[in-house]
């Protein structure tokens, strides 16, 4: 019961990545495509934990911390770039 | 024993029902709304709850093993992260000149920096 409900999980998480590439391509400005990238980041992140239960393995757990790690500076980068015209 | 197992499993299937409702009330948000503000507001609730809510449902199956404190780890982490993502992301917008959809009726925020 518990399995099954994991492989519908895993497979409306997938579905779920084809309107953050719809917004990252058609999106009218710079922010719409952030906030694409940063929504496509997080579902990449869900996927990686229920994926990480589902083989067994706490090593995909790893792999999705490092990636919201580097999502939230790079959104920071990019505001802090928007914002002002420079990085640092 | 089994009745405790039976009432932990149905938790977890609860709290993996709560992520999948909110990612997906996000991309319909994500896909539907007509401004960057309010899609940001859509997106964060991933981020906050529906990422959190997952990672729930994977403490309660696997107790609090190695995988377990990944999981709420990765759930705190972006818990504490993705607001302030989305108030940048709103602050750089608003002062990059990202207008307003046409059916907002008030711009505090513009009113008190032009």
């Amino acid at each position: 019961m518990i399995s099954e409900l994991l492989f519908i999980t895993l497979f409306f998480m997938v579905l779920a990545l084809i309107p953050c590439l719809y917004r990252i391509i058609v999106g009218p400005t710079i922010p719409d495509r952030v906030v694409g990238l940063d929504a496509l980041t997080i579902v990449i992140v869900v996927i990686l934990g229920v994926y990480s239960f589902v083989q067994e393995s706490i090593f995909f757990l790893d792999v999705a911390l490092v990636i919201s790690i580097i999502s939230f500076v790079g959104t920071i980068t990019i505001s802090k770039y928007l914002d002002e015209g420079s990085v640092f | 024993m089994s009745i405790l197992t039976t009432a932990i499993d149905a938790i977890s299937m609860f709290f993996f029902l709560i992520g999948l409702v909110f990612v997906f009330l996000g991309m319909i948000g994500l896909l539907r709304l007509p401004d960057v503000y309010n899609r940001l507001h859509a997106t964060t609730k991933i981020g906050t709850v529906g990422a959190l809510a997952v990672m729930i449902g994977i403490v309660l199956k696997v107790g609090l093993s190695a995988m377990g404190l990944k999981a709420i780890t990765v759930g705190l982490f972006l818990l504490l992260t993705a607001p302030i993502a989305a108030h940048m992301i709103a602050r750089a917008a608003h002062r990059h000149g990202v207008g307003l959809c046409e059916e907002s009726i008030m711009d505090d925020y513009g009113k008190t920096y032009k």
